[in-house]
C-alpha cells in the first residue's frame, strides 16, 4: 500500500517499462533494419539448428511438425550471422527489394 | 511560416550516419551560398549508434528568418531523401508530406520499382532515383562532423555527392554551382546530376 494516496488525475504511467512478452515483444520491432535477408534452400537444410542458437534475435525457430527451420521477418535485422554459421550452405543473402513480403511499415523508429 | 521548405533524409545508422548528415548539411550550406535562412540538423530520438537503424537528418530552407528554433524535427517534409532503398520496405517515409511532394532515392532500381513499395504514392508529385552507390562505390564511416565537432572529411566525399546531385535536377532547390562550391567530390555530384532518373506522377 503507498503511503500517501495520488490523486487519479495526478497519476502518471511508469517510465522505461514495457509489458512481459509472451513469444514476440511487439514494441521492440527491429525487421526494418535489413537490407540483406537470409533466404533458406529446405533440400539443403540438414536441421543441424546452427541458426536457431546463432541468431541474436532468436528469428530461426524449428518447425516440429513440419521438420523444418522458419525465419522471422518482423525481428529479422538482416546481420547475417545465420549465413556465416550454416554448416550444410543451405542459407545465402539476397536483396530485400527482391521480395514483396517482409515489409514492417512503422510509423516512427520508435 | 508556409515558406520554409522542409527536407527529411532517411539513412541508415552508423553506415550511413555521415553520408546523411552530409546530405542535409550540404543543401542547406549550398542554400545559405545564396543567401537563404537555413538549418540542418540531426535527430537524436532515433538513437543513431546502432548499426543499419532507419534514423533522419533534417534541413530547413527559407527566404525568410526561420522562427521555429526548438522544433528538431520535421513535422511536414516536402523532400524526402532515401540514403538507403531498403527504408521503404521499414518506414512510412511520407508520413506528414504535404501533396505534391519528391522522393530522392538511392538505389539501382527504376522508380517504378520503388513506387510498388509505397502505399501513399498519391502524395507524391515525382520521384527522383540515382545509383549513388554504382556512381561513387565508396560509403565514409566516419563520425566526424557530429554533434557540433569540426568535420574534419568534408561535405560530399562519399555517395551524398551524387545524391545532392540528383537531388538538384529533380527540384531545383539550389543552384548547381553553389552545390559545387560545397560538396568536395564534385566529379560524382555532376555524374549523379547527369544519371538521375526523374518520373512525374
Amino acid at each position: 500500500m503507498p503511503y500517501f494516496k495520488i490523486p487519479k488525475e495526478k497519476e502518471v504511467p511508469l517510465g522505461c517499462i514495457t509489458p512481459a512478452p509472451v513469444g514476440e515483444q511487439p514494441m521492440m520491432i527491429t525487421g526494418n533494419w535489413r537490407i540483406y535477408r537470409p533466404v533458406i534452400e529446405q533440400e539443403k537444410c540438414t536441421l543441424c539448428m546452427s541458426c536457431v542458437i546463432f541468431c541474436p534475435d532468436a528469428c530461426w525457430q524449428l518447425n516440429a511438425e513440419e521438420d523444418e527451420v522458419v525465419w522471422n521477418a518482423k525481428y529479422c535485422k538482416g546481420c547475417s550471422i545465420c549465413v556465416r554459421e550454416c554448416t550444410s550452405g543451405a542459407l545465402s543473402t539476397a536483396y530485400e527489394l527482391d521480395f514483396e513480403d517482409g515489409v514492417v511499415r512503422l510509423e516512427k523508429p520508435f | 511560416m508556409a515558406s520554409i521548405k522542409q527536407i527529411t533524409v532517411w539513412a541508415r545508422g552508423v553506415i550511413q550516419d555521415k553520408e546523411g548528415r552530409d546530405i542535409s548539411n550540404g543543401i542547406a550550406a549550398a542554400a545559405d551560398f545564396e543567401g537563404k535562412f537555413t538549418q540542418a540538423f540531426d535527430n537524436y530520438v532515433d538513437l543513431p549508434d546502432r548499426v543499419n537503424v532507419p534514423l533522419r537528418k533534417y534541413a530547413r530552407i527559407s527566404d525568410e528568418e526561420i522562427e521555429e528554433r526548438y522544433e528538431y524535427e520535421n513535422e511536414h517534409p516536402e523532400i524526402v531523401i532515401l540514403a538507403d532503398a531498403t527504408i521503404v520496405k521499414g518506414m512510412n517515409v511520407l508520413r506528414g508530406m504535404p501533396k505534391g511532394g519528391t522522393l530522392v532515392v538511392n538505389t539501382d532500381r527504376s522508380p517504378d520499382d520503388i513506387l510498388k513499395f509505397i502505399p501513399n504514392k498519391e502524395l507524391l508529385k515525382q520521384i527522383v532515383c540515382v545509383d549513388a552507390n554504382g556512381i561513387c562505390g565508396d560509403r565514409t564511416v566516419d563520425f566526424s562532423g557530429s554533434e557540433g565537432g569540426i568535420d574534419s572529411v568534408g561535405i560530399g566525399a562519399g555517395v551524398a555527392a551524387p545524391i545532392l546531385g540528383a537531388l538538384v535536377k529533380g527540384t531545383k532547390l539550389v543552384k548547381l554551382e553553389s552545390l559545387a562550391k560545397v560538396v568536395k567530390n564534385n566529379e560524382a555530384m555532376y555524374k549523379g546530376f547527369d544519371q538521375a532518373k526523374v518520373k512525374t506522377l
